[in-house]
Formats: C-alpha cells, structure tokens, sequence
C-alpha cells in the first residue's frame, strides 16, 4: 500500500516534471520553431474555439459600434434640437438688431426674464427686464420688440425693472388704425380664454362710423404721451358686439407674442418725445407720404392730359391746313408747301403749327373793291 | 470518481473553456475573468496531481497557441498552478466558499505571475503593474465568478474532496 502511493507519487512528480520541462523547452524554442506546433493547435484542437472567439469578438464590435452610432444619433438629434432654437433666437436676435439700427439712439436694450416662479400664472402679464434706471430707464417707458408694442415699464430699479405686458388689466394705449383717421384704445380682452387666444387685445371707443376691416393694421397713436405714434399694436380680427350705441369694439390678435420674448428695447423718454419714425413700417406714418404719392401722381396725369391735348390739336390743325392745300391745289392754286418742306403729317408735337402763307399769297391783282389808285384823291401837297 | 462525475467534471471544464473564448472576448474587461483557471481548479482537485499537471499542461497548450508571444509560458504556469491544487485539494477545498474564492484567488495570481515572468511579457515597472495591480485585480474577478459557479454548480459537481 506504502509502495503503491510512493509510486503514485513518483508518477505524479515525474508527469509534474515532464511537463514542466516541456514548457521550459516550448518558452525557449524559437520563433521559427515553435509556429509550426502553434499553428498546428489552431488549425485542429484549438480551431472551434477560435471560431466562438471570432464570433464573440464581432458581437462585441456589433454592439461596440450600435453605441457609437446611437450616440452619434443622439448627439445629432441634440444638435438638432439646439439647433432649431439657435436658429429661432437668432432671427429674434438679428430682428432686436434691425431694429435698434432703424432707432439709431433712445434706446436701451435688456433681456426679458419670465417669471419661473411655481405656482406662476399661466398668462404672462409681467417681465423682469436686465436694465435699470442706471442705463435710463424710468417708469412708463415704452417696452418694444421688433415686432411691436410689448409694454411699459412699471418699476425701474437701479439694475433691472418689471414690465407690465399688454396683458396686464393694467395696460392701456392710445390707438390707432392703419388708415390715420380711425382712433381708440386698446385694452386687454378680458376673456382670452386660453392658448392663443389668452392674449388677445380690444380696440375700444372706435367711432361709429368707422368701420375696420379685419387684418387692419393698429398702431400706437402717440396720444397721451406714454408711447410715440406708429408702434405695432396687431391686427384686427373681428368687431365685438358691445352695448356701446356710438362707438365700435373690435377685438385685436397683438403682433408680439409674450411667451417668445427674450430681448427688448426700452424707449427713452426723449425718444418717446421725438417719436420713432416709421421704424416699424406704420402706414400711419406714410399716410401723407402716401397722399402726396397719389397726388404726385395726379399732377403727372394732368400733365399728361394736357401735353395729349396739345398733340391732339396739333394733328387736327395740321390735317386742316393739309386739307386747306388740297383745295387750293385743286383750284390751281400755287402749292401751299415751299419747296423742300416736309408734306404735312400728323405729328404729336405740342407746340402749334406755324404756317408760313407768303408762297400761297395770291399775286397782286387790283381788286374791283380796292380803291384805283387813280380815283384817289390825291391831297393837294 | 465514478463515470457520472467525471462526465459531469468533463462538462463543466468544457463550459468554462467555451466561456473562456465567447463571454471573456465579448466582455472585453481590463482585468479580465480567467475561465481557464477555473476550468483547471475545477477539475485539478478531482486528479491526482501528476493527472492535473498534465491537465494544466494541455490547458496551457490550448491558451498558448492563442498567444502571440512567450509560448509554453501558459502550459508551464498551468501546470504547476494544477498539480499545485491537486496536490493541495484536502487542504483547501472546503465548503466554505470563501475559501474557495480566496484559492481561486490565488492560483490566478500564481499563474499570471508565472505566465508574465516565464513569458517575458512585461518588463520592469509594467511588470510591477501588471503583477500587483492587474493581476491581483483580474485575479479578484476570477475569484467572484468562480464562486458563483461553484454555487450554480454545486448540486451537479457535489463531490468533496477527501
């Protein structure tokens, strides 16, 4: 029994032995020398398990290369997303720009901040403004947007101020409509309702016989003082049926949209003073340049009218003298035309036909009615 | 060991094996799992330790022809590693499977230190990272992943080791 395990063990350390020096003889063997026996493992014993590892190895770039391109996807899609409100910002953004260039000065621009507050309502009838009265802002400045009115200022601390939107009970102005001559004032609609519609603005106090087509452009009217004449209000949308007997109410869609504003321009007063021109495009301003268009326009016609009548006399006078010459010709009449002249045609010069009639003059025949020369008395000198 | 459980061992050596060359491969871990250390343990304490090193030595065969460089460095590392728990089996493999995992540990460690220093695979302080900071960390994830086959397997392979 002893002997048995001693030779086991003897067995064991020779097998233990055998492979080590195996080993140390595979780890010295050179390059050249050991390839043979490796490739020979791979292409037989070792060949089913290289397979799985190809496998295994080309799930891992599978799925190695689906996270890249989901992050690449993702990262595109985020870019996407910023992209769209880059974008939107920078049309508002070049907009403020154009607007502030149109302005030239009397201006002091600020970024809107909206009330994150929870619990915040849902109508936006406030914004916080980045400029103060250090930069010159005081209260009741116009609050503006390339697109129009957005409101006015009702608190102006040293470094930021609150606005009071269109929205606000609050907020009147003095209206009027694109044609000069139809005047109001504009309130908030007190029943917006919700989305769209919650800001929506009423153009009171519309004299009766003023009626307002829908789309009629409203603008500031510059009375009162608070804002300058030709701001954008919005557009009408429809008349209100109101109680009122002798005025109209028509409901207003603004031209700002309050949830989409970022950046402002707040009037100076001296701008507010001085007005802002026709910097948005108000046909209230170009009422009169358009007047004097239309009557620049009908002093050229008159103009116009007055050289075709000339020229329409003209031929007439022309094609009476040619026919006049006809008939002398036909008398046998010396030819009315000296030579070298141009026939008579009809021509649209203005200026009148100047005959010259001494060709045609009949000789100088004694007349039976003219006085004989020797009939004359002769006076006695 | 009866025929059953050597089939059973055969099979379960075969799994790690296929594991060693799909799930390693596509897990693609720094300090990787070594299903072929497991493989051999697994299978060294049922041998007797000349049986176990030819084991290792035919293990270590498959892994070097693998391997680009230090050939036989695997095969030696293996067999020394599997005539070593053959030979240690009655004091090691418990129940416990603490125990176990730190074995596991260490016949991991000893086989990457054999396999790096035989091999020539690193030199200097790459060899000094790759032995007590790799190594140990690859050998700790061989340990965690042989426990949990020890704990899956053991109503297939329950043979204690006398």
């Amino acid at each position: 029994m002893a002997n048995a395990a001693r030779l086991g063990n003897r067995v064991d350390a020779g097998l233990l032995i055998g492979c080590v020096v195996l080993s140390l003889v595979a780890v010295v063997l050179k390059q050249e020398d050991r390839e043979p026996i490796a490739g020979a493992l791979r292409r037989t014993i070792v060949a089913p398990l290289v397979g799985l590892q190809r496998g295994a190895e080309r799930w891992r770039t599978a799925w190695a290369s689906r996270e890249q391109q989901q992050a690449v996807l993702d990262s595109l899609s985020l870019r996407a997303v910023n992209a769209a409100a880059l974008k939107g910002e920078n049309d508002h953004l070049r907009k403020l720009l154009g607007l502030g260039s149109r302005l030239q000065w009397g201006f002091v621009p600020a970024e809107a901040l909206h009330n994150t507050a929870p619990g915040s309502e849902d109508l936006v009838t406030t914004l916080t403004l980045t400029a103060g009265s250090i930069a010159g802002i005081k209260k009741f400045s116009p609050v503006v947007a390339p697109e129009g009115l957005v409101g006015t200022i009702q608190t102006a601390d040293p470094t930021m101020s609150i606005a009071i939107l269109y929205t606000n009970p609050d907020f009147r102005a003095s209206a009027v409509a694109a044609d000069g001559t139809t005047f109001g004032i504009v309130y908030p609609h007190p029943d917006g309702g919700g989305g769209s519609d919650a800001y929506l603005l009423e153009l009171r106090g519309v004299p009766t016989r003023s009626i307002l087509r829908p789309g009629t452009v409203i603008y500031t009217s510059g009375l009162g003082g608070t804002f300058p004449r030709g701001i954008t209000i919005g557009t009408v949308v429809q008349e209100l049926k109101t109680a009122e007997v002798w005025t109209r109410t028509y409901l207003v869609r603004p031209a700002v949209a309050p949830s989409h504003i970022t950046s402002v321009l707040v009037l100076m007063p001296q701008r507010v003073t001085q007005g802002t021109g026709n910097v948005w495009g108000a046909a209230v301003n170009a009422d009169s340049a358009s007047r004097r268009i239309v009557a620049a326009g009908d002093s050229v016609g008159r103009q116009a009218a007055a050289l075709e009548a000339q020229a329409r006399a003209a031929v007439l006078d022309s094609v009476r003298r040619a026919t006049a010459d006809s008939v002398r010709r036909l008398l046998g009449a010396v030819p009315v035309a000296p030579p070298g002249s141009a026939p008579a045609t009809p021509t649209t010069q203005t200026a009148p036909a100047v005959r010259d009639t001494s060709a045609a003059r009949r000789p100088a025949t004694p007349r039976r009615d003219s006085t004989r020369p020797d009939t004359a008395r002769i006076r006695p000198t | 060991m009866n025929w059953a459980g050597t089939a059973r061992t055969i099979i379960v050596c075969a799994l790690m094996i296929v594991l060693q060359y799909t799930l390693r491969p596509l897990l693609a871990w720094r300090a990787s799992i070594d299903f072929l250390v497991i493989a051999l343990l697994l299978g060294s304490v049922r041998m007797r330790p000349g049986a176990a090193a030819v084991y290792g030595f035919l293990l270590g065969l498959v892994a070097d022809s693998l391997d680009t460089g230090g050939f036989g460095a695997a095969a030696l590392a293996m067999s020394l590693v599997g005539f070593s728990a053959s030979w240690l089996k009655a004091v090691f493999f418990a129940d416990n499977l603490a125990l176990n995992g730190f074995f596991l540990f260490l016949a991991k460690w000893v086989f990457d230190l054999i396999f790096l220093v035989a091999g020539r695979h690193a030199h200097g302080a790459e060899l000094a990272m790759q032995i007590f900071v790799w190594s140990p960390l690859s050998a700790a994830v061989t340990a965690v992943a042989g426990v949990i086959v020890l704990s899956l397997l053991k109503p297939l392979m329950d043979v204690r080791t006398a």
